[in-house]
């Protein structure tokens, strides 16, 4: 998570008079920073994924499992040990399979019960570094293991079952109701310390003028009331202005509501950054990679629970959507805009908006009509001699205020650094994100990240599903695939990944046809290796398309998960798997990849016909076969106790045979 | 008469090179399927002038059909507007080797050549073959070496199965003696190649530990690359994974079937049927296309891969038959 700068934090009303000088210079460093490094060539893929953990504690005496909020003490001996390791000393983890390669990378996240870990160098893309993935993986968790109490562990769920209740769910306890957060929920203490986050909790609160809202719909079982009334809310609390949310209509009918940032901060990702060989790499690989992320997201969904409840979505993504959601009443349309400059559609952890690519097959019909622009950003940034479609990108990105400011950066623009633009870049949460290099770094070039996954309970599906967009992003070079779709439909394919087993039973638009039509070779002018029919509506180029394209409304067309991923089988749209294949047959690779890479590609092809069950549904199988499980989608302590254990299990064997966890990792039980 | 197949890149001609297949399936539905959608392409762009591209729209099937919109179009229409002709050659299409290869320097790649020595072919031609192949392929990619070349020799077939710690088990692949010597002296020629400086490394195709341990002792040039192809993926005859390791050879999968172009598939590709290029009679004393017997007699696939990003920028076929009444003795 972003930039953990020290200083004095501004309250939002002082932050708020700020927030135009905090824009203007971001621009400032973003323009020097791209003048600086739009010329960079060359740069090898380099990659890296981030794996965010739960710390539990389990109590085996009285079977309870409750979130640690030792992150800072955890981290503090993984430094310690960190330094140590780099002067030669002890050898962290003390595991030899791991010769050559960097200790992994800690990191504090939002919530103090939360760990990120990457890996100590980046991947390349020599197929050698693929198979150190999983290991490595595997490695982190141990060396986070090795550095908490021997009661804690790193799990990898998405979301806590019980997070909110009113149970000591953790470790130590605090009462809710804190300064900061004004939850009736969760304390204050349950995100990271450091000045930064309470900042960003209070500052999105007090710019939205009421606490955030979550209400999750409840999966009714057949004992569940209805209508559904949460009966964790308490109506009758009178400690902090926003107590009378609730009492105003916050908590929906038939919902899990909840009303904190940590509901949604508080979730475990997936994400792939890459490096990107140029500018233009990077804008293609960005604009093509989008309509994948609610694909992967349905793919890999895994949150089935919020706040001892089964709910009737499975994925994480709108929960932290909301969790953030900084929009006034004028800018969500409630009211008539009087104060704010514009209404804005999305929260700023949403689906993108964008394209950037200056790709001539990208038609001007794909951009999203409701795209909100600082106009005077954008000038400025053409001024500059940006083109026109990063400009508008980023002036898109700019038209949100920053939230944490520290005065101590106000006194002088340093065009050296890019603290002012990552203020706004890093808290622009889209499922992709297009970052130019750092500042101050010149061995480090243009990267995309791709953020819409969420975290699988073992190591060998997080390996599985890294790998697998890895290899996409090398088969949409190799092929020059084509991807577009109109940014509105990926919207809509976002809110369609939340459905309850939206796998199998939800149908996702998505392209017809990826290829480029051939062109006979002296029609063909290869430049970088990629060629491009001259049979477009360019969003970029102007010259009219001959012969006229369709409408854009041919190019796609409604398929199920597994005919993205596996192919349709009428001959329509290839699949991503065979992409992948046909990829992987155009390289030399030795047998023992292959047949690695074999057993993660047979994971997604299996996840995605259903043969394989996502965490999603695993989690509910486990709740609902409980013995003690009423029907009545409430999740119990004891419910919660044994699932934690299951997962810790799961980690170790990994569904092998018949153990727990077979019905989503293996598919059979021996 | 030589007749010079090709695909062009077809990294840049989609559809084809993308093969809904099981993957360790083998077969010679990409190099057939490719070849025949870039002929395809050249008689609709020539059809259509040299000023609009073609709107056809090029598919292939996973039966390695091409369909084309205007399909008609090729039976009206002279091969000789989109072949070309060079010292008594016919490029299949024309090629205009003038066309930049790659587009960064050559040190950016690795380039694997794989070349298919074919079924009933005297090895006496190899050393031709051989150098014929290097040579479109060097010109195709305007460079000056390769990194890898892999020979596949017909007839051999890799299996699991019969990879067993028996000495004995010549018999089962029904490898005749001479065979092996013609391996021997093809690969003198290859390392002729590797001395001159334009092939860094030598790989074998299908090579069991048995074959290899008899192959070895007779190179000078050991191979650093037994290309396999496994039926289940994972299951690797230890000797050979052992001997392998001891004696540095990479073991690299592949999924190409040996018998890559046979006769009849050549004539069809290129006859005057529904699924022809209109070029070749339909029989030899046919009078619907150039007349007499057509004689595949080598297959080469190259491979340029951007080393450091893992992009594969160009990848294609070459393919080279005799045809005529005076198509070469076999013996």
């Amino acid at each position: 998570m972003g930039l953990l700068a020290l200083g004095t934090a501004l309250e939002w009303p002082e932050a708020k008079k700020k927030a135009g000088q905090v824009r203007q210079w971001g621009i400032e460093q973003l323009l020097a920073n791209w003048r600086r490094a739009r010329g960079k060539e060359r740069d090898a893929l380099l990659w890296g994924d981030e794996v965010e953990y739960l710390v539990v504690a389990l109590d085996d005496e009285t079977k309870k499992a409750r979130l640690s909020l030792a992150q800072a003490e955890i981290l503090k001996s993984l430094a310690r040990d960190e330094a140590l390791w780099k002067a030669g000393g002890t050898e962290q983890g003390g595991n030899g399979d791991h010769d050559g390669e960097d200790p992994p990378h800690f990191h504090p996240e939002f919530g103090r019960f939360m760990l990120e870990a990457t890996p100590g160098r980046p991947w390349g893309i020599g197929f050698k570094d693929l198979l150190k993935v999983e290991s490595n993986m595997k490695w982190r968790r141990e060396v986070a293991k090795a550095h908490m109490a021997p009661n804690e562990s790193p799990i990898t769920l998405t979301t806590f079952p019980r997070l909110g209740t009113k149970d000591d769910y953790i470790q130590p306890y605090y009462p809710p109701s804190g300064p900061a957060l004004r939850s009736q929920f969760v304390p204050d203490e349950i995100a990271n310390p450091h000045i930064r986050f309470p900042t960003l909790a209070a500052n999105i609160r007090t710019r939205r003028g009421r606490k955030v809202e979550l209400n999750v719909p409840v999966f009714k079982d057949i004992n569940t009331p209805s209508p559904f009334k949460d009966p964790t809310v308490n109506y009758d609390l009178h400690k902090w202005p926003e107590d009378a949310d609730v009492r105003n209509g916050a908590a929906k009918d038939d919902h899990v509501y909840m009303d904190a940032m940590a509901f949604g901060m508080g979730s475990c990702c997936l994400q792939i950054t890459f490096q990107a060989k140029n500018i233009p790499e990077g804008r293609k690989l960005y604009d093509q990679l989008s309509p994948l992320g609610p694909i992967l997201l349905a793919l890999t969904a895994a949150t089935p629970i919020y706040k001892g409840f089964l709910v009737d979505t499975d994925v994480r993504w709108n929960q932290i959507g909301n969790a953030v959601d900084d929009r006034t009443p004028e800018e969500l349309g409630e009211a008539p805009l009087k104060n704010d400059r514009w209404r804005i559609p999305k929260s700023r952890y949403a689906s993108n908006s964008t394209y950037i690519s200056q790709d001539p097959r990208l038609r001007k019909e794909y951009l999203d009509p409701d795209l909100v622009v600082d106009e005077d950003i954008k000038k400025k940034l053409m001024d500059g001699g940006m083109d026109d479609q990063l400009a508008t990108h980023f002036a898109h990105l700019f038209i949100r205020d920053p939230l944490v400011i520290f005065s101590e950066d106000l006194e002088e623009l340093d065009l050296n650094k890019g603290d002012h633009f990552e203020n706004l870049q890093s808290t622009n949460w889209q499922h992709m994100r297009f970052k130019p290099p750092p500042s101050d770094k010149d061995d480090i070039g243009w990267r995309v990240e791709f953020r819409s996954m969420e975290i699988q309970i073992t190591d060998f599906e997080n390996a599985a599903f890294s790998i697998f967009v890895v290899l996409i992003t090398r088969a949409i070079l190799s092929f020059n695939l084509n991807f577009y779709l109109p940014i509105p439909r990926t919207t809509e394919n976002m809110e369609t990944a939340h459905a309850r087993n939206a796998v199998l039973d939800q149908k996702f638009y998505f392209r017809k046809d990826p290829f480029a039509e051939r062109t006979p070779r002296n029609a063909q002018h290869s430049s970088n290796g990629s060629t491009f029919s001259s049979t477009t509506s360019s969003a970029v180029n102007t010259p009219p398309p001959s012969p006229p394209l369709g409408p854009v409304e041919s190019e796609y067309e409604l398929m199920t998960i597994s005919e993205i991923i596996n192919g349709c089988s009428d001959g329509g749209f290839p699949g991503l798997i065979p992409l992948v294949e046909s990829y992987l047959n155009s390289v030399n690779v030795d047998v023992e990849t292959r047949c690695f890479l074999a057993t993660y590609l047979d994971l997604i092809r299996k996840r995605a016909d259903g043969t394989l069950w996502t965490g999603a549904r695993w989690i509910r199988e486990f709740v609902t076969k409980h013995p003690s499980y009423k029907q009545d989608s409430v999740v119990s302590e004891e419910i919660t106790y044994d699932l934690v254990k299951a997962v810790e299990e799961m980690t170790a064997k990994e569904g092998k045979n018949g153990s727990i966890g077979w019905e989503l990792l293996r598919g059979k039980k021996n | 008469m030589k007749l010079i197949l090709s695909t062009s890149n077809l990294m840049q001609g989609g559809r084809p090179s993308v093969i809904r297949q099981p993957l360790t399936q083998k077969s010679n539905i990409e190099l057939i399927t490719s070849l025949r959608s870039n002929f395809l392409a050249s008689q609709q762009f020539q059809g259509n002038g040299t000023e609009s591209r073609a709107n056809g729209h090029t598919n292939g099937d996973a039966n390695g059909n091409a369909n084309g919109t205007s399909s008609d179009l090729k039976h009206h229409q002279d091969h000789r507007s989109w072949t070309g002709n060079a010292a008594g050659d016919l490029y299949i299409p024309a090629i205009d080797f003038s066309q930049p290869g790659l587009s960064e320097e050559r040190d950016q790649y690795d380039i694997t050549v794989k070349l298919f020595y074919l079924p009933g072919i005297p090895a006496s031609r190899r050393c031709a073959h051989t150098r014929e192949a290097i040579d479109l392929v060097l010109k195709e990619l305007h460079v000056k070496s390769i990194d890898l070349l892999i020979v596949s020799f017909p007839g051999i077939l890799f299996d699991a199965d019969d990879d067993s710690e028996d000495e004995d088990n010549e018999a089962s692949t029904g490898e005749p003696a001479d065979d092996f010597d013609s391996m021997v002296q093809t690969w003198r020629v290859l390392e002729s190649l590797h001395e001159q400086g334009m092939i860094a490394q030598l790989g074998v195709a299908e090579f069991g530990s048995e074959r290899l341990a008899r192959f070895l002792p007779h190179t000078k040039v050991k191979p650093s690359v037994d290309q396999i192809n496994l039926k289940d993926c994972c299951v690797v005859p230890k000797s050979l994974i052992l001997y392998a390791k001891e004696e540095k050879i990479q073991l690299l999968t592949h999924n190409d079937c040996n018998d890559i172009l046979p006769v009849g598939t050549t004539r069809e590709l290129l006859g005057p049927g529904e699924r022809g290029a209109g070029i070749l009679a339909s029989t030899p004393e046919g009078s619907d296309g150039i007349q007499g017997d057509v004689e595949p007699q080598w297959v080469v696939k190259y491979t340029a891969v951007v080393k450091d990003r893992g992009v594969v920028e160009n990848k294609g076929y070459f393919a080279l038959a005799d045809v005529g009444t005076c198509v070469k003795n076999r013996s």
